[in-house]
């Protein structure tokens, strides 16, 4: 009894065990900040590499990828229960443009079927004009595009008439004052175009019915009537500037020049829903057997995509999938004879597929990733003209290898790194109670005179020890979940008071610093926290139950 | 006559200062009665204090041995040791040796909460705290309950120091230079309740002073000289 008691006196009387609690929050706190932040930055990195390839990947090694893709899902979502989704995609380098303009870059074109891929991806998570919506299109309603339209150039309008914070007049600057009108431009223009063809629309669906109709009349053979309704409708559609769905694109939210970040986190666009892009690319696809040409296409954007992986956002921008097919000479090629047979299927680059299940583990994920694979095998042997022979079947994991691998190795040296760190609290600790045992010596002497065991005595000081390890990691755990909490706009007061920013979204592929605690690691920092008071404690606890009573008593 | 409650027989002592051996005590024998009141005299560094420390369970002789109610206690294992010193010893030091961070209250149950576990003490405490109030009271230490032992003088601080060494009700109360540190009031006064305790409640008491008047307000008085002991 007396053992915790006197435990609970002196934690509370003694003002220098606060110093130690300190030291012990600041490291559970720091422990807890490292952990966090790198465990996030795997997650994500983990739900990016999912996000772009599914769980598992079937990879061409050549430009000129894979074929049969459609039938090898039909059949793998037949034999295959572990299987929920499948979907080809194409990647490819290209050349984009803003027709009329100076702008241009490299980026890659993305060749996507929705909404199937929202099934194999978290694609639509991202999207701007269809937010929420869990089967994305490459046609979105107008009207919605236009609602998204209006909210932001209400934004940017609120953002101009917005006076200049006393702390940093540099806040409304001339440039930043220049791009937002510019941004508000393009989002004026766009909602003209947005607005034409909305009000175009029903002249255009009008005159889609009646070349339904015409085709119905004549059996679907062309004819007079059907070439002028197809002749109205392309003048319409032409007008209207929303071209048919497959020249729609959606472009990465983080292309270079296209976007800017406000100070208040908020992403600004120059180039919106209703403007146009085109791209050119090299076709890859070919096999490259006579010399190159360029093909190109002009798109309709109709929506942008952030997934928060600035890698991503910043190069990838998204096309229907059998437009870049045809635009990457990676269509089924026929017979030159009447018999149209078709001589080479289609291709896509990868077939990306997502397992059933919301998580999986790694072994699970592996396993299946065998099974996918000796079915790829078996069908490409099955059907040589896939041309599959030397695909790939990886996990994500697999996949990003060359990302994750060193990732991991740079968590684990820096947790490492940072509990040698906190051995400073153990050292604290172990010179606090060193002190505090001196200071006690002669108490020591009275307990054992009055009946207290070796033992006993060194319980005491443990419990000591194992009080301020768990007090201290009780703060630190609270102190360090707030700051993780709320890193993101810590990072941002920081930028803006010291213009010194630690997280450069460039180099971190993220745009935030990932900012959740997990329970599990934060469970075992506090152990550790308590076990380092334990040990801290230890040695001044063992002097003390060492301590011979006569010696103690006799202590000047 | 009846079996003396400490009977101590040959017993040695000797520690090292630096490179020289220091025999402090050299066949020390002698018996203590229930219920007598005895003091050892010396000169200051006779062995006094050695000597009740042994017979305390504090310290080991060298040699010798100690037979406490009938049971030799020389060789016991610390254990048992322990438990003696919480149950059947209580001690008074000349220089109080009270818990700074306990006030008066706390510091008087300490030897019963030594003595309990957690369970144990949960039982027993309401009736603990009754024995220490008594105690208390009867010092005169009622109205100071609550003070720490450095708002109370030295006098106050040795009548705790007493009540804490009766808690456990000890069979031998061992006063190493109680009235030591106090002036010649508070000294008597202390002098007096330890008489009383004898007297009243029948507590065996051996007590080491230098102060030869003390000493002759009890029933037994040994004289220590090189490390000998005799009846004076």
């Amino acid at each position: 009894m007396y053992k915790i008691f006197l435990c609970l006196r002196y934690l509370r009387s003694r003002v220098i065990a606060y110093f130690a609690i300190l030291a012990v929050a600041l490291c559970v706190a720091m422990m807890l900040i490292v952990v966090s932040v790198m465990n996030g930055f795997l997650s994500k990195v983990e739900r990016a590499a999912k996000g772009l390839f599914g769980d598992i990947v079937i990879e061409s090694s050549s430009t000129e990828g894979v074929g049969l893709y459609d039938e090898f899902i039909a059949q793998l979502g037949r034999n295959s229960p572990e299987v929920e989704a499948a979907s080809p995609f194409i990647l490819v380098p290209c050349y984009l443009r803003i027709p009329g303009s100076n702008w241009s870059q490299i980026v890659q074109a993305a060749g996507i079927r929705l909404p199937e891929r929202a099934a194999v991806t978290d694609f639509e998570k991202g999207l701007f004009v269809q937010a929420g919506q869990t089967s994305p299109t490459f046609d979105p309603p107008i009207a919605q595009a236009l609602q998204r339209l209006e909210g932001q150039i209400k934004f940017i309008e609120e953002l101009r008439r917005k006076p200049p914070r006393p702390t940093n007049p540099e806040d409304r600057s001339p440039d930043l004052v220049q791009r937002l009108d510019n941004a508000l431009l393009a989002h004026l223009s766009a909602r003209v175009i947005l607005t034409r063809a909305k009000e175009a629309q029903p002249a255009i669906a009008e005159a889609y019915a009646r070349l339904q109709a015409a085709y119905a009349e004549s059996h679907d053979e062309p004819t007079d009537k059907t070439e002028a309704i197809q002749a109205r409708l392309d003048e319409l559609t032409g007008q209207a500037g929303w071209l048919d769905p497959s020249r729609h694109i959606i472009l990465g939210l983080g292309i270079r020049g296209l976007s800017f970040r406000t100070d208040e986190g908020k992403t600004i666009r120059f180039i919106c829903p209703g403007n146009r892009v085109s791209i050119s690319l090299i076709p890859l696809g070919s096999g490259l057997t006579a010399a190159p040409s360029l093909n190109s296409r002009t798109f309709t954007i109709v929506d942008d995509c952030q997934t928060d992986v600035s890698s991503i956002d910043s190069e990838i921008v998204y096309v229907p999938f059998e437009t870049l097919q045809e635009l990457n000479e990676m269509h089924a090629a026929y017979s030159p004879d009447k018999s149209g047979e078709v001589v080479a299927p289609a291709r896509c680059n990868q077939i990306h597929i997502k397992v059933r299940g919301e998580r999986t583990d790694e072994r699970r994920l592996e396993a299946v990733r065998a099974n996918v694979e000796k079915y790829w095998r078996d069908f490409c042997a099955a059907h040589p003209e896939a041309m599959g022979g030397d695909a790939s079947v990886l996990t994500w994991r697999q996949r990003q290898a060359a990302i994750v691998g060193p990732i991991e190795k740079q968590r684990t040296l820096t947790v490492i790194m940072f509990s040698i760190i906190s051995m400073v609290s153990v050292v604290l600790i172990f010179v606090i109670f060193y002190m505090i045992v001196f200071q006690k010596t002669k108490d020591i002497g009275v307990l054992k005179a009055v009946g207290a065991g070796d033992f006993g005595v060194a319980q005491i000081f443990l419990a000591y020890g194992a009080a301020i390890g768990l007090v201290g990691s009780i703060l630190g755990t609270v102190g360090g979940y707030y700051f993780v909490r709320y890193i993101n706009p810590i990072q941002d007061a920081v930028d803006r008071w010291f213009a010194f920013r630690v997280w450069d979204r460039e180099f971190f592929m993220f745009e935030k610093i990932p900012n959740e605690v997990d329970a599990l690691p934060a469970l075992l920092i506090v152990a550790g926290a308590i076990i380092a008071g334990l040990v801290g404690a230890l040695i001044p606890a063992l002097r003390a139950a060492r301590m011979q009573p006569v010696e103690a008593l006799r202590y000047e | 006559m009846s079996e003396p409650l400490v009977l101590v027989q040959g017993l040695h002592k000797s520690y090292r200062l630096g490179k020289v051996d220091l025999h402090v005590l050299r066949g020390v024998s002698f018996g203590l009665a229930r219920g007598s009141f005895s003091a050892v005299v010396g000169a200051s560094g006779s062995g006094k204090s050695t000597l009740l420390h042994l017979i305390g369970l504090l310290d080991k002789p060298d040699k010798g041995r100690i037979v406490f109610a009938g049971q030799d206690v020389t060789a016991l294992p610390p254990r048992r040791r322990n438990g003696i010193r919480c149950r059947d010893v209580g001690f008074v030091f000349q220089f109080y040796h009270l818990l700074g961070e306990l006030n008066v209250l706390e510091n008087v149950l300490l030897p019963a909460k030594v003595d309990s576990s957690a369970f144990a003490w949960a039982r027993k405490r309401r009736q603990a705290r009754r024995r220490a109030l008594e105690i208390l009271d009867r010092l005169g230490l009622g109205e100071r309950l609550k003070h720490r032992p450095r708002e109370l003088s030295g006098g106050e601080r040795q009548r705790v120091a007493i009540a804490r060494a009766l808690m456990n009700r000890p069979e031998v109360l061992l006063a190493d230079e109680p009235t030591g540190n106090l002036d010649s009031a508070a000294g008597s006064g202390i002098m007096e309740l330890l008489k009383q305790c004898n007297r009243r409640d029948g507590q065996t008491i051996l007590m080491v002073t230098h102060d030869v008047s003390l000493a002759d307000q009890t029933d037994r008085i040994f004289r220590l000289r090189d490390g000998r002991l005799s009846e004076a």
